[in-house]
């Protein structure tokens, strides 16, 4: 089940930077986000990087599979159809929901992790796999705020999660490090037993402190503590690829390059 | 199989986004300061974006944005399937109602029309 495929070091794919990535020495691979891309219009950039042999591995945002709703197939099928298209290794999602009671919180929102919400997440998974032709791997994410009651932690509710439904994980040291500090998680702890057998890749981003809150911008610069994570990640496991994401106040080639620089020396 | 969990689940989720989104009463057992920070975040991520689509209506309102923003969007919380363009000409449409923005007329309200 596991794709023991390399992937290298790698950045997210935007339009804004589209040649950007085209031109950077040292991408191995890189990232699109699913529903921006039409798989029957591809743009011309990720067509070019196809041709170059670079793995483009769609990642979606909005499938929701932590909510309560069974996933909504039209979703699946559009990550699905452009897995195919861009003939992609295998394509993720994140652990959390954005949809619930008519409302769409527009961002990526924490499960409570109960016994009960992990049923349901299971169900809504095995749903995306039965859809997908390639593998699944689902991302922890960076929460400002916790459910009350939790039965499970973190490391638990991922294991068990990739235990029942076979999913990969894409684990992400800078939500790791958000959650660290915002909620005083102990992100080696974390490290220490997730099933990191598991790791499809490692995602690196920026974030900024604004009113004692860290927020986990992607438009600023990766912190070093965020590089000793993934430090610490490769000490305990050796991740097929690590990629850089980020989404505005783009630097210049030369900053980007020196990110990619300073993750392929902790590899 | 999953339905009972579902139900529960929905509600508590659904709980949550109202608190969130709407200024709804606080689910129990949240700590109510992460829950105005999370709503905060939300916001500020919904009006980038609302800027990026109306950047001029942004600058016109300078320091009046955020507030009325803020205002608006705690009463038009985003729907399920609503886009993002949808949001931000539904800002528009409310701050002239509310004469923060000069009404169109007749034929600025068609060309408006004419290019959804």
């Amino acid at each position: 089940m596991l794709e023991s495929r390399e992937l290298g070091v790698g950045i997210g794919w935007r339009p804004e930077i589209d040649i950007t990535v085209e031109r950077l020495p040292g991408v191995d691979f890189v990232e699109v986000v699913a529903e921006n891309l039409n798989p029957d219009h591809l743009p011309e950039s990720v067509v070019l990087l196809r041709e170059r042999g670079l793995p483009v591995l769609p990642h979606a945002v909005s499938l929701s599979v932590g909510g309560a709703e069974p996933v909504d197939r039209k979703r699946v099928e559009h990550l699905a159809r452009l897995a195919d298209v861009l003939d992609a290794p295998l394509a993720s999602d994140h652990v959390c929901f954005v949809r619930a009671g008519g409302l769409d919180s527009g961002h990526l929102m924490p499960v409570p992790r109960t016994r009960e919400a992990l049923d349901v997440l299971v169900a809504n998974v095995r749903t995306v796999q039965e859809i997908l032709n390639v593998p699944f791997a689902l991302e922890n994410i960076a929460a400002l705020l916790e459910w009350p009651d939790a039965e499970l932690t973190e490391a638990q509710f991922l294991g068990e999660l990739t235990e029942r439904t076979g999913c990969l994980l894409l684990v992400d040291v800078a939500n790791m490090y958000a959650n660290a500090r915002n909620l005083n998680h102990d992100p080696l702890k974390l490290l220490d037993d997730l099933p990191l057998e598991r790791v499809a890749y490692v995602h690196v981003a920026g974030g900024e402190e604004h009113d004692g809150v860290y927020h986990d911008t992607h438009t600023h610069p990766v912190l070093p503590e965020v590089l000793d994570l993934l430090a610490e990640l490769v000490k305990r496991t050796k991740p097929p690829g690590v990629l850089l994401e980020r989404d505005g106040d783009y630097p210049t080639d030369t900053d980007l390059a020196a990110e990619l620089r300073a993750i392929r020396e902790r590899i | 199989m999953t339905q009972p969990q579902r139900d529960r689940l929905a509600r508590q989720q659904a709980e949550l986004l109202r608190a969130l989104l709407t200024d709804g009463p606080a689910p129990k057992g949240f700590d109510p300061g992460r829950l105005e920070v999370e709503a905060k975040a939300l916001r500020a991520k919904r009006r980038r974006v609302v800027a990026m689509i109306e950047p001029d209506v942004c600058a016109d309102l300078a320091d009046r944005f955020v507030p009325l923003f803020t205002e608006y969007a705690k009463a038009y919380p985003r729907i399920e399937g609503s886009r993002a363009r949808d949001d931000a000409r539904a800002f528009v449409e409310w701050l002239r109602e509310r004469g923060h923005l000069p009404k169109l007329s007749w034929w600025q309200r068609r060309r408006a029309t004419k290019n959804r």
